[in-house]
């Protein structure tokens, strides 16, 4: 491992494998995974029944089932805590992907109607074939995020039509395919449509072991395959004319891109509901921290996206008494002002620009 | 083109009436045409179809009416000063800001029903008048095809209605008064609101029809107004205000219900013209036959279940929302005009 400098002056760290890291991107990430640790453990710790650090890792250590503070701990807590860096993760991810691709530094899969896509899917399936098996949700997921992506591209036409009509049009579908979701609601007994309400809302409410094991696998592979697609991100950031004159096979690899970023998507909307604005945020967040390009920044966004999930779930739990604020809601709190001052941001950089 | 306007507001007037009487007999009871128009002009206490057509469908109906003629006259003057295909009631913020309001009013100020009326009125100001701040901080005076106006009042109203959400999910025990409410409902239960607000959405309608003639050369032009030797910004200031307090009172009523507000005068203007003086009346009497029929279909399409009105208005009012865009923004026409 040799640390040296790049040609542009900034100190890289080159591997032996020949792979090269910035030295900040490197500081920045782990600063971002010690404050996920962090928030883990507060997570851990707080809560309606406050549980002190030493017991919580005696706990941890004693494995579930072992007294009082398992259940908290191991039944409750911790799968919430998984899920949460996991689905934060990956919307993260999949929206620094889809700004990358689309040229547009507002893409979101859920403004874009994506997840939405996902979700009228699951609640056909839901309501309509209550005895389909859980493995398929997610499959079913993928298929409603993959047509409202084709609806898009249908709708908007091929040509650079302009990020601003692209994200109307998805909110137009997305206005369109929540109301069906809330007709199809009506057809479900009471009990069952107060917990799919929650459902939409985007919850870690309900995350268990078994909602954990149905993700993980999407994640694992999901994730890594979208990093290792994403060698090339930064001639994509400058353009598909650039990126294709930079050697890069456009007609091949967007639509792989893309279909993975659905697949990715449909998984987390499966497991938690739809987390509208958390895929715009992330990677402005990302990029704030430390002004990087390509795969950093992809990386950077895993890491920023996992741990707003993780702070925003908190923030929920304690909300009013035994209550829990869906966790699509504070996201949508925290979302919004973020998302005008990144617009702000950006007409202040037009400006400069002209 | 103008050669429509008299056929045209006739012909929406006989929809109206249409509407209402189907409205009227239409529901879990079916009552014939007869006794609906008996229990109108000579209402006997004792017969129980005229119970019905009188105390439950009859306030419905009016609700919906008065729903109607606001929002798409509202959604009328708002796309012509604007200049904005998509600008209506619903995405511009107004909605969105009066059920905030009232909800912070009634949750956290505790205030009594009789103040709902001024709370959504003060929200549906709150509501505009952010939209057109954080437009103007990202710079929408700068981009000729006015999308970011929209954008940022979509994402306005996602945050009002999120946090209107989360403070009724903090108190569980009034949280079911409004839950129906706040996702959009027309009830007949709400119609003593109606008696107490009716009179401020009229009162807009008629100061709107006052300002027709300045507000359709504002519309028309600027600067071409201005040498017509009317007052601009006094018009403007003076029919926004009057769209927000009239849109807010039928917030107060009966929820945020977009669409009718988008779409009533995208199928007014190419009959009857740009003149407001046809315009408002043509707009307000289709507007009330589309809340008539889409609370129609509400109640019967989905039976034995009552749908929210404004569940199936965002159903329809996503699609004509996406068929704008891709006719006024992304057709190869424009998109070369804006470059």
């Amino acid at each position: 491992m040799i640390v040296t400098r790049a040609l542009d002056g900034r100190r890289v760290v080159l591997f032996e494998s020949g792979l090269k890291v910035r030295v900040g991107d490197l500081a920045a990430l782990g600063g971002l995974l010690t404050a996920i640790l962090a928030a883990a453990i507060v997570s851990l710790t707080t809560g309606t029944t406050p549980i002190t650090l030493g017991d919580a890792a005696a706990s941890l250590w004693r494995g579930p089932d072992s007294g009082d503070l398992s259940f908290a701990i191991w039944d409750v807590r911790l799968p919430r805590i998984l899920m949460g860096v996991m689905v934060g993760g990956s919307i993260a991810l999949t929206g620094a992907m889809l700004q990358s691709l689309s040229q547009n530094p507002l893409a979101d899969p859920g403004l874009l109607g994506l997840s939405q896509g996902s979700m009228t899917a699951l609640m056909v399936i839901f309501v309509l074939f209550p005895a389909t098996p859980q493995g398929v949700l997610p499959l079913a997921a993928l298929g409603g995020g993959l047509a409202v992506g084709a609806l898009l591209i249908f709708l908007v036409g091929r040509g650079n039509a302009g990020g601003m009509a692209i994200l109307l049009m998805g909110i137009a579908v997305e206005t369109s395919l929540s109301s069906m979701t809330s007709i199809l609601v009506l057809y479900t007994p009471p009990e069952v449509s107060l917990a799919l309400a929650e459902w939409m809302a985007g919850s870690l409410f309900r995350s268990s072991w078994d909602s954990l094991a149905t993700f993980t696998p999407w994640f694992a592979l999901g994730v890594p395959a979208i990093l290792l697609l994403g060698r090339s991100l930064r001639s994509y950031d400058m353009g598909d004319q650039v990126a294709m004159s930079l050697g890069e096979n456009l007609p091949f690899s967007k639509p792989i891109i893309l279909v993975t970023a659905v697949l990715l998507t449909s998984a987390a909307v499966s497991a938690v509901g739809p987390l509208a604005f958390l895929g715009v945020m992330a990677p402005h967040l990302a990029n704030f921290i430390s002004p990087t390009s390509g795969r950093a920044r992809l990386m950077l966004s895993v890491a920023v996206g996992a741990l707003l999930v993780v702070c925003a779930d908190m923030m929920t739990r304690g909300f009013a008494g035994d209550i829990p604020l869906p966790t699509g809601l504070a996201i949508v709190m925290l979302g919004v002002p973020m998302f005008i001052v990144t617009l702000r941001l950006r007409a202040m950089r037009r400006m400069r620009g002209q | 083109m103008t050669r429509l306007r008299y056929p045209a507001i006739a012909g929406t007037l006989f929809i109206v009436v249409a509407a209402l009487l189907a409205n009227l007999s239409f529901g879990p009871s079916k009552i014939d045409l007869i006794s609906v128009v008996t229990a109108l002009v000579a209402f006997d206490a004792d017969d129980y179809d005229h119970f019905v057509v009188a105390y439950q469908r009859l306030p419905r109906a009016l609700i919906a009416v008065f729903l109607g003629a606001m929002m798409a006259c509202g959604g009328a003057v708002l796309q012509g000063l604007t200049r904005n295909p998509l600008a209506s009631p619903g995405i511009l913020g107004i909605n969105s800001g009066a059920m905030l309001f009232v909800i912070v009013g009634a949750f956290i100020f505790n205030l009594p029903p009789e103040w709902q009326g001024v709370a959504a009125i003060a929200g549906g100001f709150f509501g505009f008048i952010s939209c057109l701040f954080v437009t103007r901080m990202t710079g929408m005076s700068k981009d000729p095809r006015g999308l970011a106006l929209i954008l940022s009042g979509a994402v306005l109203s996602m945050l009002y209605s999120s946090v209107a959400n989360a403070i009724m999910l903090a108190s569980p025990s009034r949280r079911s008064d409004f839950l129906s409410w706040a996702s959009g409902n027309i009830n007949h239960v709400y119609v003593e609101r109606l008696i107490d607000f009716w009179w401020l959405g009229v009162l807009g309608l008629g100061v709107l029809m006052m300002f027709a003639r300045p507000l359709t050369l504002v519309t028309l032009g600027r600067e071409k107004a201005a040498s017509a030797g009317v007052d601009v910004s006094r018009v403007t200031w003076i029919s926004v205000c009057v769209v927000v307090v009239s849109v807010s009172s039928a917030v107060a009523i009966c929820g945020p219900i977009g669409f009718v507000g988008l779409v009533t005068p995208h199928i007014v203007r190419p009959l009857v013209g740009a003149s407001f003086t046809h315009a408002l009346p043509a707009n307000a009497l289709l507007g009330a036959a589309i809340c008539l029929l889409a609370d129609l279909t509400a109640r019967t399409v989905f039976a034995p279940h009552v749908l929210h009105t404004g569940i199936m208005m965002d159903l329809f009012g996503g699609l004509t929302f996406a068929i704008i865009v891709k006719r006024y923004y992304l057709s190869p026409g424009v998109r070369e005009a804006s470059r």
